[in-house]
């Protein structure tokens, strides 16, 4: 297999590109493949306290493009499973420390060394989100429920397009069916409609999410039977590996006064 | 050595420096413009430079690198003048200028009428000729024209139209439009979906109403100092009462 690289974008701060990015590529080296996760959030590091692996950092991104030291140097193992690598983002310096021919570089180094790379883009429109992107196979664009991250993940789309990146493929985060069903949160269609291109993943809300993330364990990694996050984000890596899974039916089973008032509305 | 004829051409022009590129492989040409502005540097030295490119598609990739190379010898791109979409699309997301400064091409590019500053193959249509785009525009695109615009697509919340003439979109629109921007008070917007945050027609501003249950075509246009927004189907009848 041809390595790819797999960078998550999304426009908007806070939406959960970084446990997008985390959990991607655990489920991935879950499924036997050598995975590399990059940090391009320069200044802003992150990927390292959700993946647990913070307190082993020596080099990072930074000291990889200005020779300081070998690639492989960079490669923070992870210490749950040996085929998953961190390259963390240098915390004390800023996006203009690296430049989008960099990531090319160590990109197509990493491709001779891994099956997929990992980039888990900055926020925003701007150097950083053009380093993350100059390397990418495929985009992952994550947004939420939400007018405001739909309307920058459409400006997202727009501007790869004009790279020349193709549209991208979207992962809606932190979806409440509930919420949903009483019509308080755009619903899938509702965004797909604006946006108008591939889903790939839908994350449901899910405060064991936040819980992994604060302990530094992808929840992918979790595999108890009842644990739904998990299990959208190990859909997520199957897909993104080409295979066809259903999406989870997230809704919640009707209760009879739900679906009474629903039949009174005539819905 | 033979001398191969360069696919260059570079002249002078009263808003600087127009580079006219030719035919030829894209790396070809930024050799050639390279070593052209180099020899010239003396000459051209300080000049900012409105690029040519014709029906030339260039990927925002493509031009950011030809502003690199046209800085790293001492010079600034300000303008780029083109036919083709994406390549007007990257100049604009670059910041570049698509038309000069009291020049009769309009934003796009378009010649409207033979000028002293530009000259281009193209025939001219009238000033308000109008634009027609079949895409989709996101949140952040922009289209501004001296004429009317058609959109096939929908132009999504975050975008915006702003045209001397009408605006047509075959979609939903859902951004911000301005018909008629500069005092045409005949000019309308319909839509197959009209769901504006806000409409201007001429010097009006209207807060969209909410719009129907069923989504239907409808058209909004100024009647008596208002701008008013009717089903396409209503106005239509309403229309040939009157003329009747």
């Amino acid at each position: 297999m041809s390595s790819k690289v797999i960078t998550v974008t999304s426009g908007k701060g806070g939406v959960g590109k970084t446990t997008v990015s985390a959990n991607l590529a655990a489920a991935l080296a879950l499924l036997d493949y050598k995975v590399a996760a990059i940090d391009a959030d320069i200044g802003l590091r992150n990927l390292d306290v959700v993946m647990g692996l913070e307190n082993r950092i020596v080099y990072d991104l930074v000291d990889v493009v200005e020779g300081r030291c070998r690639l492989r140097q960079a490669m923070i193992k992870d210490k749950r499973m040996p085929n998953l690598h961190l390259i963390p983002a240098a915390q004390t310096r800023d996006k203009m420390a690296v430049n989008p021919s960099d990531m090319i570089v160590v990109c197509d180094q990493l491709r001779e060394i891994v099956d997929f790379v990992i980039v888990d883009s900055p926020a925003g429109i701007e150097r950083g989100f053009q380093n993350a992107i100059a390397p990418a196979d495929t985009v992952l664009i994550v947004t939420n429920p939400e007018v405001s991250a739909v309307r920058d993940a459409d400006r997202i789309i727009g501007m790869l397009e004009a790279e020349e990146k193709g549209p991208g493929k979207l992962v809606i985060n932190r979806l409440k069916p509930t919420m949903v069903e009483r019509g308080d949160m755009l619903s899938i269609n509702d965004i797909l409609e604006i946006l108008a291109i591939e889903l790939i993943g839908v994350i449901p809300e899910d405060e064991t999410i936040l819980i992994s993330t604060n302990r530094g364990t992808p929840i992918a990694l979790e595999d108890t039977n009842n644990n739904i996050a998990g299990q959208a984000f190990r859909n997520l890596a199957l897909r993104v590996d080409g295979h066809d899974i259903p999406f989870l039916d997230l809704q919640t089973k009707n209760s009879f006064i739900d679906r009474l008032r629903s039949w009174v509305n005539g819905r | 050595m033979v001398h191969t004829p360069t696919n260059i051409r570079i002249r002078g022009v009263r808003d600087g420096l127009l580079v006219t590129l030719g035919e030829g492989q894209f790396e070809h040409l930024c050799y050639e413009l390279e070593s052209e502005l180099q020899q010239k540097n003396h000459f051209f030295r300080g000049s900012r430079i409105i690029l040519e490119t014709g029906h030339r598609q260039l990927a925002l990739s493509k031009l950011r690198s030809l502003a690199q190379l046209i800085e790293n010898q001492g010079l600034s791109l300000w303008a780029v003048l083109t036919h083709d979409t994406t390549t007007k699309n990257a100049a604009r997301d670059l910041g570049l200028a698509t038309r000069l400064p009291g020049s009769n091409t309009d934003l796009d590019g378009n010649q409207l009428s033979p000028s002293p500053t530009t000259t281009t193959a193209s025939p001219d249509p009238p000033p308000d000729t109008p634009l027609f785009r079949q895409e989709t525009l996101r949140s952040g695109r922009s289209i501004y024209h001296e004429g009317s615009v058609t959109i096939i697509g929908d132009v999504n919340p975050g975008a915006e139209i702003i045209a001397g003439g009408h605006i047509v979109v075959w979609g939903r629109l859902r951004g911000v439009v301005h018909a008629g921007a500069f005092g045409d008070e005949t000019a309308v917007v319909c839509a197959l979906e009209l769901l504006p945050p806000q409409i201007r027609i001429a010097d009006q501003i209207a807060i969209a109403p909410p719009p129907p249950e069923q989504p239907q075509p409808e058209i909004a246009f100024i009647r008596g100092n208002q701008i008013v927004v009717e089903g396409w189907s209503q106005h239509r009848s309403n229309r040939t009462r009157r003329d009747q």
